[in-house]
């Protein structure tokens, strides 16, 4: 058990690439910390670099308070799970796992009570004697668990390890995963591509782009507080939506300009955003989640003041919970690189239905009774407005 | 057979399934007819492949057992059984110190030389390194060059060596070990590296975090995984030195340190004595064949695909 620390961590590839950038992580003892980041972010490398599978070209990483740059992942004391489980296939089950303590020369009684214990905590204790191809992907997914397990090493670290299971099985091994390293209290470096895994399963969760952290805290806290656009779009489903508006004095508060509407702010938002003064009669970025919208006509006590804006109903998605309702504002897109790399992330099409303004995608309550093609009443909740600087990307609060 | 008739005959089937049993029975498999000429004709095929290949052993088989031991009364069925020609074979020639040298030349030769392409094309397949490219088309290349061509120089080389060194020059085993050993990398590097390349890099590095020195990954886990393509490199290198003849006969000129293949030309090589030796020659020939056999069918459980199904997803 020991804590893990990266000191301005940097990765540079011969041919020039420079992977990652100085990398700042401090994992405390027994805590789960997950990566997560869009594919090719860097975030594999920097677990190779803890494992020792990839050299560190700067920075200094300690293991409790070993510093290790230099020692071989034998000597760190770790154990790795791979996206693509790597077991050895001409071994059995009860060989795989205990591979790692037969080479290290361990008493064979204390291997054999070692290997019991993990295929009891996995459920393995019928398959020790396969093979690994006469195993499922969930089965082999836990053989691969059950030999970093039975090394009790110091830090688990897992690269992916649920991309290559279908949906339902992911759901299930998350909290296998979670419920493991709860009991055993091992250090875990988690990485992922997989917003929702980092919000469910980590202590803290990591935002890492190209290379370079993004914001680091608990899950809870990156949702609420994202410290930038791409933070903020890439936490959470479905994403946040964002546009740009102007502020604008109202009386003796302010207000928020989208297309024909202005919005008046809660003064609680300027209290959080001082900087938002500064910001008057300029466009700015702004985020709101689709669960601080909702339909006018179904407000209890009818919407606050200035608080709606008025848009046509594009598409409704009835979930049974909710009603999910896209609908346009006549607004600009936030456009920056973060916003193009969240697009791509996602997968949507550029080509798509080209229409005039932004698409919000906003979820109601159930017992609101819009329809395709109404003309409805969207109440924000102000408070619950996100504003960021549309040049650097970077949130305007606090 | 005729296409036409034979898809008439098809669709005529396939008519009467439409029918009820009683106005058109279907008939179906056997009760079709015309087993020769829809399958037996294959088998007659079959047949006449096998007598084609089967011939030249038959012939050498029947001359082993044939009591009279000559060319001109060595017939394709054999008349009947002796064991004489073993007998003299083994009495009148040093068969025995032939055979040695052939098996103890071609084992220690094929095992190096899977040995050596096995780490070269556990080099080229893992690591990158300047030269990759041009080292493994360079291998490719040099194996081309006709062996045959070689020779002369191959001798005057070996003349020096002889000098120099004895123990490696003419007429020793460890020379010609060595000099089949120079063709060891080429095809079979080739052939094996792309084998390594099957094998997933995840499967080292798991290893190494599991604590495995390089030697332990590279014997412990990646070879067991390639057996398939050992083995048939393996067998391919020794069956190529066992019977390999124009190099030992340049190079073994004394009797006592001759391969199988160089002395039992020998017995036939003077065209007075062929007629006589033939049967003697045969019965040697017979007695080189088993170990090969042998091999194979020892060797025929490695050579079993799908041994890396299953260490990693998709």
């Amino acid at each position: 058990m020991a804590s893990v620390t990266l000191e301005k961590i940097n990765k540079l590839y011969e041919n020039g690439y420079h992977a990652v950038h100085d990398l700042d992580l401090e994992i405390a003892d027994g805590e789960f910390l997950v990566l997560v980041g869009p594919s090719g972010c860097g975030k594999s490398t920097a677990l190779r670099m803890v494992a020792g599978l990839e050299d560190i070209s700067t920075g200094v990483l300690k293991i409790g308070d070993r510093v290790v740059n230099t020692l071989s992942p034998r000597e760190r004391d770790i154990a790795m799970v791979f996206q693509s489980y790597a077991l050895y296939p001409h071994m059995t089950v009860a060989d795989n796992i205990a591979y790692g303590l037969k080479l290290r020369k361990m008493d064979k009684a204390e291997v054999a009570r070692r290997v019991q214990k993990a295929a009891d905590m996995l459920e393995l204790g019928p398959l020790l004697e396969r093979k690994p191809k006469q195993l499922s992907g969930g089965q082999r997914q836990r053989v691969a668990m059950g030999r970093a397990i039975v090394r009790e090493p110091q830090v688990f670290l897992m690269d992916e390890p649920l991309s290559n299971l279908d949906a339902k099985l992911r759901v299930q091994m998350r909290a296998e995963i979670a419920q493991v390293q709860h009991d055993l209290n091992v250090t875990t470096l988690y990485v992922t591509h997989d917003q929702i895994e980092a919000m469910t399963m980590g202590d803290r969760v990591a935002v890492i782009k190209a290379g370079i952290l993004q914001q680091v805290g608990p899950p809870q806290f990156l949702y609420d507080n994202p410290a930038n656009i791409f933070v903020a779009g890439f936490i959470g489903s479905p994403p946040m939506n964002m546009g740009m508006g102007a502020i604008v004095r109202v009386g003796e508060g302010y207000g928020l300009k989208l297309g024909d509407t202005a919005l008046t702010l809660h003064p609680a938002v300027l209290q959080e955003h001082p900087r938002l003064a500064e910001w008057v009669n300029r466009e700015v970025a702004f985020g709101i989640r689709s669960e601080d919208m909702e339909d006018a006509n179904v407000v209890r006590g009818g919407a606050p003041e200035n608080s709606t804006v008025s848009a046509k109903v594009s598409l409704t998605e009835a979930l049974g919970s909710e009603i999910v309702v896209h609908f346009e504002l006549p607004i600009a897109k936030v456009v920056t690189e973060d916003t193009k790399l969240l697009e791509k992330e996602s997968g949507a099409d550029d080509t798509g239905v080209h229409t005039e303004g932004t698409r919000f995608v906003a979820s109601f309550a159930p017992r609101s009774r819009v329809r395709l093609g109404d003309t409805i009443s969207v109440v924000l909740d102000t408070e619950r407005l996100h504003f960021f600087d549309p040049e650097s990307g970077l949130t305007l609060k606090g | 057979m005729s296409e036409e008739s034979i898809i008439a005959t098809q669709f005529e089937d396939i008519e009467r399934q439409g029918k009820p049993a009683d106005q058109h029975p279907v008939s179906l498999g056997s009760a079709r007819g015309n087993w020769f000429k829809r399958v037996g004709w294959r088998h007659l095929l079959g047949v006449v492949a096998l007598a084609f290949a089967i011939f030249p052993v038959l012939f050498v088989v029947s001359a082993a057992f044939n009591p009279l031991g000559t060319l001109s009364s060595s017939t394709l069925i054999p008349k009947s059984f002796s064991l004489d020609n073993f007998t003299k074979l083994f009495q009148t020639t040093s068969f025995w110190t032939w055979f040695y040298n052939s098996m103890v030349i071609s084992l220690l030769s094929a095992g190096l030389s899977m040995f050596i392409s096995a780490c070269a094309a556990f080099s080229f397949s893992r690591y990158r390194f300047k030269g990759r490219r041009s080292g493994m088309l360079t291998i490719l290349l040099v194996q081309m060059f006709p062996q045959t061509l070689a020779i002369v120089a191959i001798y005057l080389i070996f003349v020096e060596i002889t000098d120099l060194y004895p123990a490696i020059g003419f007429n020793t085993s460890w020379g010609l070990i060595l000099l089949f050993l120079g063709g060891a990398l080429g095809v079979n590097t080739w052939l094996m590296k792309g084998f390594f390349d099957t094998i997933p890099k995840d499967l080292d590095e798991s290893a190494k975090v599991d604590g495995a020195t390089h030697a332990q990954i590279y014997f412990g886990i990646i070879l067991p995984l390639v057996t398939p393509i050992l083995a048939i490199t393996g067998l391919l290198s020794f069956i190529a030195t066992i019977s390999e003849f124009i190099l030992s006969s340049v190079f073994l000129t004394q009797d006592q340190s001759k391969t199988a293949a160089v002395g039992l030309y020998g017995l036939i090589a003077d065209s007075q004595q062929r007629n006589n030796n033939f049967g003697i020659f045969a019965a040697g020939a017979l007695i080189v064949a088993i170990p090969t056999v042998a091999l194979f069918q020892f060797l025929q459980r490695y050579i079993v695909g799908g041994i890396t199904a299953g260490a990693v997803k998709g």
